[in-house]
């Protein structure tokens, strides 16, 4: 967490305490008061009607008295024959109380010796009820998770926002807590132990909470029978565990939240900095029109019809789960190239339904997968890849195997030499990992938690995401242009749930991008196809669209062998492929080495 | 599948050893303190006797009336002469309640006697205490880096100490510091300022009081007469913050080593990897790079040990 942040939430306390403060101030107080009033008319009274008791005596007997009640005794009733507050039932329900920490103190040690045993006690006891608490919590939170995913896969079936369903099943996990461990606790106190029903209801929460205050305790009068303690304190501990989870599943939400828009927001802004700088330094080099000028709308559209190829480089889109995207602290790929085209709209309507969440246990990811940002970073970040694949590899939820034999290189994004790319070790990949989609027979497939594809030898980075729902947005990439291109395409109209492999290729270098495509996973516009100009192997495209020795997926489309250099435009291709099925890219001959990207 | 069995297993073993434990408390709790139960019983009788002989009250009277000024006690309320003339909900009183009541520690000595004020407290404890959680181990992650992670990384730059060793020592290290810092030395002045406490019973409220057990038997502050009471509070409350921080990152640390060390693997409990992870990204440097990529990628992927987060992986 940020200093700027702890600080805030410090403050936070801070203020909160000194509201709570006054606010019971202004309470009790004159309730307070009107106690002590009574008392010293009782204490007149009492000195007045029996004038043999001096006042001194008076207040020894209170003062001896006082000291036994809070030894625990109960003098009120002074029968000869004494039960003491220590049997069995009664100290095993004390040393419940000390080891969950509620201590409710109205039975506490009174000789030295009780003390310190007392003290060695927790020392022992508390870390083990922690484990026992963790173990617990830990069983029934995967009940929880599991009871949550059914009912987050039931409503997402109905295409409700990811984010609105994570926050629903949070409140409704919270409130069927409450209903068991709250209120009907509370009712069965109220019949028990004779008290109002807030009496009853403060008594579960203090306990609960293990603030344990010891003004109202259950089982206290022995006559409710020894099985009411136990049962008391089994109802503790699997509240505690309860809510112990529940919590730890929402800081966990809201902890991945938040770094999740911090990162983001971070990742964009570096890489659209690097970007630029390439952009730039390109244009310098091959004499093209500014590219940042393909922000501008008109310029967009004038270029459009200039255009030499299609490319289109598809791009998974991350469902992503926590830290295994693959790049980026979530799996982000930074979103390069925001083009004002009806794409980015659409980009941005389905990053609105994203609602990734990284859960330790969790496996539900309905959301992420429509809401993942795809970044590629167009640099050599092989470091920054190694980083985020080694993080996502160490992430305890990144339980499947990532492949990741990509060297540090900058995963080349287009290649210039027309070298296609090819997607074999990635369908390979895929096809194990995919079960049963109903969709396509390629490996996107719905309900798969995370998969990492594979690299191929050329080093391309090829990872793909699968949350529940299995949508994810695909970014190609540019094969003949130089620069590192960002496709981004929405799912379109059809199906969210359509799991489409992303595939993040970056490199300035030119050397081809292998890039699985998956048939039947949308392809994403490429936004910078201008770029394309400036390539000189031209095969790309073509290649592209060939079936590869050692493709799994079938190709639908034929490949079309274009010279990036002409700059003819060709919209019609990319419009005919951008509305038919997924075209994996065929696999470059012969990966060309990956050098590092030096910018 | 085994490992889902062996950890249905190893949470019945550790429920049933729970249970030993507890009954093993009660019986030796049981037998120390009973024979002095018995002593106050019996000399709460006597004295009773004695002041019914000598006076002409008669028993109802006295008990009726010893009711009432059990009842006030019970909030807190004395009649005794030199009792302290301050109430026990001024401000720095309250401070110090919702302070107890949102730390958990709930010491119960005063408690809300309106029926506003119960309500009142079950809204504020439900808020309270998981912000104070959130914010306890937000301080605590942002700590784990000067006094963990830093000092670790020293040792075994400096001392090439491998991984374990360091970090056992490191471990003890920080709970002698913390031992002596939050108990003996607290200890030494609380029985220093409250009379009646011995050296015994101000570790065994500090003991109490960190662990946020709060059994309330002993509470500091609350003498008759004491001298800057509301100062004495405050101070009380920051120690009680702190501490608890000190013992969580203690806590958190000891997880952190028997992460490494394989034994929460082996029990089948949770890791706090991801914290690890999570901890370090913020402060990663250009240099650590390195150093965090090589102990990310050495780290195992081992999915025996994430056994129980695996059973919803449909």
């Amino acid at each position: 967490m940020r200093c700027p942040t702890l600080l805030a939430l410090l403050a936070g306390v801070m203020l909160y305490l000194v509201m709570g403060a006054l606010v019971f101030r202004n309470l009790e107080s004159p309730k307070e008061s009107k106690e002590h009033e009574k008392l010293l008319c009782t204490t007149r009274d009492f000195l007045g009607n029996h004038s043999c008791v001096t006042a001194q005596n008076l207040s020894d007997l209170i003062k001896s008295v006082v000291k036994a009640v809070e030894a625990g005794l109960d003098v009120k009733h002074s029968s000869t024959n004494f039960t003491s507050r220590w049997d069995l039932a009664s100290a095993f329900f004390f040393c419940g109380t000390i080891i969950t920490t509620i201590g409710f103190g109205n039975l506490s040690p009174r000789t030295k010796w009780g003390q310190l045993f007392c003290v060695c006690y927790a020392l022992v006891g508390i870390p083990m009820f922690g484990f026992l608490l963790a173990g617990v919590g830990d069983h029934m939170g995967t009940g929880l998770r599991k009871a949550v995913w059914k009912m987050e896969t039931l409503f997402l079936k109905r295409r409700v926002s990811p984010t609105y369903v994570r926050v629903m099943s949070a409140v409704l996990s919270i409130l069927i807590g409450c209903l068991i461990f709250l209120a009907v606790p509370t009712l069965v106190f109220k019949e028990v132990e004779d008290w109002s029903f807030l009496e009853a209801l403060y008594f579960v929460v203090i306990t609960l909470t293990t603030v344990g205050f010891g003004d109202y305790v259950a089982g206290a009068n022995r006559r409710d029978g020894d099985l009411f303690k136990p049962l008391v304190w089994l109802w503790i501990v699997f509240g505690l565990a309860y809510f112990a989870s529940i919590l730890t599943m929402i800081g966990n939400w809201l902890r991945v939240l938040s770094k999740k828009t911090r990162a983001e927001v971070e990742e964009l802004r570096a890489h659209a900095t690097d970007w630029t700088q390439n952009i730039q330094n390109m244009s310098m080099d091959f004499r093209i029109p500014n590219p940042l000028d393909l922000n501008d709308t008109f310029l967009l559209q004038r270029r459009r019809w200039k255009r030499s190829t299609w490319q289109r480089v598809r791009r998974g889109a991350l469902g992503h789960h926590g830290r295994q995207g693959f790049i980026g602290e979530n799996g982000h790929l930074p979103n390069r190239w925001v083009s004002h085209t009806r794409s980015m709209t659409r980009l941005e309507v389905v990053r609105l339904g994203g609602g990734e969440v990284r859960n330790e246990g969790t496996r539900l990811r309905p959301g992420a997968v429509l809401g993942a940002d795809s970044r590629v970073s167009p640099r050599s970040e092989g470091r920054l890849l190694g980083r985020t694949v080694a993080r996502s590899l160490s992430m305890p939820a990144a339980r499947s195997v990532m492949e990741l034999d990509y060297d540090l290189d900058p995963v080349a994004m287009m290649m210039l030499q027309g070298k296609s790319l090819s997607e074999s070790p990635e369908s390979d990949s895929r096809s194990e990992v995919s079960s049963s989609d109903s969709h396509t027979s390629d490996v996107c497939t719905p309900g798969q938690e995370i998969t990492f594809a594979s690299f191929d030898a050329s080093g391309s980075l090829c990872t793909e995401e699968r949350g529940i729902q299995g949508g994810s947005r695909q970014v190609f990439f540019q094969e003949d242009v130089r620069f590192p291109v960002l496709l981004q395409q929405l799912p379109k109209s059809h199906n969210p749930t359509k799991p489409i492999p992303m595939l993040p290729i970056f490199s300035v270098k030119p050397m081809p991008l292998p890039m699985p495509t998956l048939p039947g996973c949308k392809m994403l516009d490429f936004f910078g196809e201008n770029l394309a100009y400036i390539d000189e192997s031209s095969d790309t495209l073509s290649d592209r669209n060939q079936p590869v020795e050692g493709a799994v997926s079938p190709r639908p489309r034929k490949p079309r062998r274009r010279s990036i250099r002409r700059q003819l435009p060709h919209r019609s291709p990319l419009k005919e492929r951008r509305d038919s099925d997924m075209l994996p890219p065929s696999n470059p001959p012969t990966p060309p080495p990956l050098s590092r990207l030096t910018q | 599948m085994s490992s889902g069995y062996k950890s249905w297993i190893l949470l019945t073993g550790f429920i049933l050893f729970y249970v030993a434990y507890l009954l093993l408390g009660a019986l030796v709790f049981s037998t120390i303190e009973r024979p002095v139960e018995d002593k106050l019983k019996s000399d709460i009788q006597v004295l009773k006797e004695e002041f019914l002989n000598q006076s002409c009250v008669n028993a109802t009277s006295l008990e009726n009336f010893l009711e009432k000024v059990l009842q006030a006690n019970k909030y807190g309320i004395s009649i005794l002469p030199n009792s302290s003339a301050s109430s026990n909900w001024d401000l720095a009183s309250s401070l110090f309640f919702a302070n107890t009541l949102v730390t958990t520690v709930g010491y119960g000595h005063t408690t809300p006697l309106s029926d506003t004020g119960k309500a009142f407290s079950i809204f504020y404890a439900l808020l309270g205490v998981p912000f104070t959680m959130l914010v306890l181990t937000a301080c605590v992650q942002r700590l784990m880096h000067p006094v963990t992670y830093g000092p670790i990384g020293m040792c075994r730059q400096r001392f090439g100490l491998d991984p374990l060793a360091a970090t056992a020592v490191h471990f003890a290290i920080l709970l002698l510091l913390v031992v002596l810092g939050f108990f003996v030395v607290p200890a030494v002045v609380f029985s220093h300022i409250e009379d009646t406490w011995s050296f015994l019973d101000a570790i065994y409220f500090c003991f109490i009081t960190l662990c946020t057990i709060g059994l309330g038997d002993y509470v500091p502050g609350e003498k008759p007469g004491q001298k800057f009471r509301s100062l004495y509070k405050i101070s009380v409350m920051v120690y009680l913050f702190v501490g608890l921080m000190m013992m969580y990152l203690v806590l958190r640390a000891f997880h952190r080593m028997a992460d490494l060390h394989g034994l929460t693997s082996f029990f089948q409990l949770p890791h706090c990897d991801e914290d690890i992870e999570e901890d370090k990204e913020p402060i990663i440097e250009a240099g650590d790079e390195d150093q965090h990529e090589a102990e990310a990628s050495a780290k195992p992927l081992d999915p025996a040990s994430q056994t129980s987060y695996n059973t919803i992986n449909r």
